[in-house]
């Protein structure tokens, strides 16, 4: 059964498709939620998102993807986890990504937030390729277009063409920050 | 030491069906074989807290069943499979496994946790909801060893807790014993002499009521060997040269 | 039992939607635990909850809610048989509903016990709550359920008082005997056959002795007597639930 019916199958009462989308989803929201939270945590977080999935499967329109609803209401429940815990308990990467002190409005979101901003970056190419390259320039390091061709000895006409694909690839990581099953 | 019996009788009308046993085990897998009408399932009623013995005395998990208060405290942390259970065919597994938890005195609190874990270990996770009259027979058996297990019994009582599994499921089923036996005391009581030899750590085989060997599955193989007896396995003819033995000391008595 | 396999992300064959095996101190297996009993959970009734408390007991409060003769379709069937009984009382003046209460609590009493209508009766002879403790329960409650029943159906206007309650001790007597044969013979059939043919007996006699049916029930005379029956046959129960008889 493919995650559509499993998940139409839940809305109707029926355990055993929430087990078949447990073995299936839970690695992987395991592995997003381990760089931001402790384990013993991410297994608590895990246990509320997959029984708030089981009680709003009814509310699953089948035009979202499954991955992306399961990891909506896993980055949902992790960011009451945070909240809950006060600034106290976020980790300390977190914290000190926002250096200069600035205040954020919800460092539990912003936490999450980081998780997806990570994979996304993941998915321009290895480190060190001309995508990652760019990236960590232009939108880190926050350089101009004609600084990064002297510091990458390309054109800036590339360098310009580049941006672009970075941009490209980013937004729809970020819109849609699920693969599934190849249909990007 | 878990159970200790000694010199254990019981009759029933005119039958003597356990005529002096002596046993005590610890923790760890113990098996209990012997043919049909041996005594088994009558010894492991006694020990059940079923029936009393007629003679003898009874101590397990420390305590004398034969007192109400303790009687209770054992049935607590005990887990009982019998050779015949019936099923409430309108229960789901997990009605059922619960109902047995809920008369085992287990703190309600801790009874959902538990009945899901019992479940989980016997393989049935995917027909928690399902209705008892919609399985198997080996379905049912192994329901019946979830509400045995349920409580996390330090005394584990299996009558025959094979039948019906088929060979997949026995493997697994071993693994499982294996598994209770380092932390609790398992009697499995069969008469499927291979089926168990492996996971036990200790044997006693019953003819007539009474014990006619005790040790390790490896002492029992020993017994077959150049003995030609019947038996295509070690312990299988272990097993029935032991009882032939007895058979004639019997006979010549 | 191969379930925590597929919790360590093995199975590759599987399009994840995302990428990543679960990471090795992540125990998934915990956690698919922590779900089920959630989803697994049976959420007791107010009936359930209400006797947990009154008796102390949470399984106590689920074997009586699981009573043959306490379910409700049992219970509806009490309810018209005395009802009908009732109407026949109207009509024809002669104490249908006193005659037919201590039959229906024979019945559901007899219907509380175990072997017979109780497969896993083995299994229940070793539980921490005692099969005993839960036989009385059980019958008290029938007992006070069908005592309800028939004093709602026979407050009828202008009966006489003896009449009207007359029928408990009887009911008493019936009962108990219906029970201490189920528990003698270890079948709850035995035990209703000899409470209705034991009832049966008594109203025939009593209305060839006098003509009537009513000193069955209202007579004092055999208050004593019912009473003596009552208490005999439940000390009989008691004792026959004991020491569970086995054969093996």
């Amino acid at each position: 059964m493919d995650d559509d019916a499993l998940i139409a199958a839940m809305a109707d009462g029926d355990d055993t498709a929430l087990r078949e989308l447990f073995a299936r989803h839970a690695p992987w929201l395991a592995a997003r939620l381990r760089p931001i939270l402790p384990a013993a945590e991410v297994e608590d977080v895990l246990q509320e998102s997959f029984l708030a999935a089981w009680r709003g499967a009814r509310g699953y329109r089948p035009q979202g993807t499954p991955g992306g609803w399961l990891w909506g209401i896993t980055r949902r429940q992790a960011a009451l986890w945070l909240r809950r815990r006060g600034p106290s308990g976020l980790p300390l990467a977190v914290l000190a990504s926002h250096g200069g002190g600035q205040p954020v409005a919800d460092p539990a979101e912003a936490a999450v937030s980081r998780a997806e901003l990570a994979e996304a970056v993941r998915a321009l190419g290895p480190e060190g390729s001309a995508m990652q390259e760019v990236w960590r320039l232009m939108y880190v390091e926050d350089r101009t277009v004609t600084e990064v061709a002297g510091l990458t000895g390309v054109p800036e006409g590339t360098v310009k063409s580049r941006a672009h694909r970075v941009r490209q690839l980013m937004r729809s990581a970020l819109r849609q920050p699920v693969r599934d099953g190849g249909e990007r | 030491m878990n159970v200790e019996i000694s010199d254990v009788t019981r009759r029933f009308g005119r039958t003597q069906a356990v005529a002096g046993v002596t046993l005590q085990t610890g923790r760890g897998v113990f098996g209990l074989l012997g043919p049909n009408g041996a005594g088994k399932t009558t010894l492991l009623r006694m020990m059940a807290t079923v029936i009393p013995p007629g003679s003898g005395r009874v101590r397990l998990l420390g305590r004398d069943p034969g007192e109400y208060g303790p009687r209770r405290e054992i049935r607590r942390r005990l887990g009982y499979l019998p050779q015949n259970l019936g099923y409430y065919p309108g229960f789901t597994v997990a009605e059922f496994v619960e109902y047995f938890a809920l008369l085992k005195e287990m703190p309600p609190g801790r009874v959902p946790q538990a009945v899901a874990t019992a479940i989980e270990r016997v393989d049935l996770g995917g027909r928690a909801r399902a209705k008892l009259r919609t399985l198997s027979g080996g379905m049912l058996r192994r329901a019946g060893i979830a509400q045995a297990i349920v409580n996390e019994p330090e005394l584990l009582l299996l009558d025959e807790p094979t039948a019906g599994l088929d060979p997949e499921q026995r493997v697994a089923f071993r693994t499982l014993l294996r598994d209770l036996g380092e932390r609790a005391t398992v009697i499995v009581s069969t008469h499927l002499v291979e089926d168990v030899g492996a996971a036990c750590s200790e044997l006693a085989l019953m003819d007539a009521g009474k014990i006619v060997f005790q040790g390790t599955p490896d002492e029992l193989t020993a017994r077959g060997e150049g003995t030609g007896a019947a038996g295509d396995a070690p312990l299988e003819r272990g097993y029935s040269a032991v009882l032939a033995a007895a058979r004639s000391a019997t006979a010549a008595a | 039992m191969t379930f925590g396999h597929e919790m360590t992300g093995d199975r590759d064959d599987l399009p994840g939607p995302g990428q990543g095996r679960c990471p090795r101190d992540v125990d998934l297996h915990r956690v698919w635990l922590g779900v089920a009993a959630e989803v697994w959970r049976r959420r007791p009734g107010p009936v359930e909850r209400l006797a947990g408390r009154a008796l102390r007991s949470p399984g106590l409060a689920r074997a009586l809610v699981t009573t043959p003769s306490l379910l409700l379709g049992w219970v509806i069937a009490s309810a018209i048989v005395l009802a009908a009984g009732m109407l026949a009382t109207l009509g024809t003046g002669t104490p249908f509903v006193a005659l037919f209460a201590p039959a229906v609590a024979a019945a559901g009493i007899a219907y509380a016990y175990g072997p017979g209508i109780d497969p896993a009766w083995e299994l229940s002879q070793s539980m921490a709550v005692s099969y005993r403790m839960v036989l009385l329960v059980r019958v008290l409650v029938v007992f006070a359920l069908d005592a309800a029943l028939g004093l709602a159906a026979s407050a009828a206007p202008g009966a006489a008082a003896a009449v009207t309650f007359g029928w408990l001790v009887p009911m008493t007597a019936v009962s108990a005997l219906a029970l201490a044969t189920a528990t003698l013979t270890r079948s709850a059939n035995a035990g209703v056959a000899a409470g209705l043919a034991a009832w049966a007996i008594m109203v025939l006699s009593v209305r060839s002795a006098s003509g009537q049916v009513t000193p069955a029930v209202a007579s004092s005379v055999l208050v004593p007597p019912y009473l003596a029956v009552a208490v005999a046959c439940g000390a009989i129960a008691w004792f026959a639930t004991r020491i569970p008889k086995g054969t093996s």
